[in-house]
């Protein structure tokens, strides 16, 4: 029997892998970078940011991580040891960032500046049990998930 | 201060004042801009859930529970007006809707057999990008970039959640800022 010439060999290589379904490629040192961290979970990506919600031993906190530098920044006055986050979102300049925490028994929906290490409380009214949060990528408006009167509703929110 | 909520820099003492009528606004709801409900789009209350806009603003994407089951819906943001998903229809329920800039891509989980599995919606050509991930697991949630060029997913695997983070650049044609505004509808 004749050896398959390696030219033919190749051409049903590239046949095969034109049937194969398209892949998303793995970031591989992002995602080595990422399993470092500990578990994570909520991701949001916004231009060269991901904002997670990570943790290690239970303990978790929001992390933002520059995908062009593969590094963590530093987010300043945003985690508190006795808080639970429960939602994140980052705007594409990676400035803003909308935030949903459990902090002494109250659910609270924060935005933060990351330029100046701001934190303000933003108000759920009518009242309500804000959940999930996205931040538009221009950072101008909020989309909130809100548990009220036993329904789950979506707010939305103009930020100046 | 400067650029905080729009306030430039100023001398300290006014600056406190304005500091503090910006804080007593934001108490009162009135420092932060208007809070509206999401349009209802005519549908009778239900819950819904896990809202996503589009860079631009312009479409809102979000979880409609209809007959216990969780379906996407995709909406204009000023008229309300609902948007067909032809892809979406059945493999429910759904998850995780995300949208690029100008809403050419819609993003989200969908059932398929006993398995969820990431899809990618390409509003303008009509494809539909089932994506399988490398490595496996079950995908819970996921973020997909504005300009689709990325997608995050959260993986749960061995019982512990990750986040996995995927290029999409050669799949997907970017969708940029200021880019087609066709995406409306047909």
């Amino acid at each position: 029997m004749m050896p398959m010439p390696l030219s033919l060999l190749l051409a049903l290589a590239m046949a095969v892998a034109g049937c194969l379904p398209p892949q998303a490629r793995p970031m591989l040192p992002i995602n080595r970078r990422l399993e470092q961290n500990g578990s994570g979970r909520e991701p949001a990506l916004a231009g060269r940011w991901l904002a997670l919600i990570s943790g290690r031993d239970g303990r978790e906190q929001v992390q933002l991580l520059d995908l062009e530098q593969g590094l963590l920044r530093p987010l300043p006055g945003l985690n508190r040891a006795d808080a639970q986050p429960l939602s994140v979102s980052v705007d594409a300049r990676g400035e803003r960032l909308a935030l949903v925490r459990q902090l002494g028994g109250r659910t609270e929906l924060l935005l933060y500046r990351r330029s100046q290490g701001l934190l303000l409380q933003l108000p759920v009214e009518p009242a309500g049990v804000p959940r999930r949060v996205q931040l538009r990528a221009d950072g101008r408006q909020l989309a909130v998930e809100v548990s009220r009167n036993g329904l789950w509703q979506v707010d939305l929110l103009n930020l100046p | 201060m400067q650029d905080w909520l729009g306030i430039p820099a100023i001398p300290l003492r006014l600056g406190g004042l304005v500091l503090l009528a910006l804080l007593l606004g934001a108490c009162s709801g009135l420092g932060l801009g208007s809070r509206r409900a999401a349009p209802s789009a005519g549908l009778a209350a239900s819950n819904r859930q896990e809202p996503a806009l589009s860079g631009d603003g312009r479409l809102l994407a979000s979880l409609i529970e209809q007959d216990g089951r969780l379906r996407m819906m995709l909406q204009e943001q000023n008229s309300g007006r609902l948007l067909p998903l032809r892809h979406w229809r059945g493999h429910t329920p759904h998850g995780s809707p995300a949208l690029s800039w100008n809403g050419r891509y819609l993003a989200g989980l969908v059932q398929q057999g006993s398995q969820r599995q990431v899809v990618v919606d390409d509003r303008l050509s009509g494809r539909l990008w089932r994506l399988p991930l490398a490595g496996g697991g079950d995908p819970q949630r996921l973020s997909l970039a504005p300009d689709g060029q990325r997608l995050a997913v959260e993986v749960l695997r061995n019982g512990k959640r990750q986040v996995q983070v995927f290029a999409l650049d050669g799949l997907l044609e970017p969708d940029l800022p200021g880019g087609s505004s066709l995406l409306g509808g047909p």
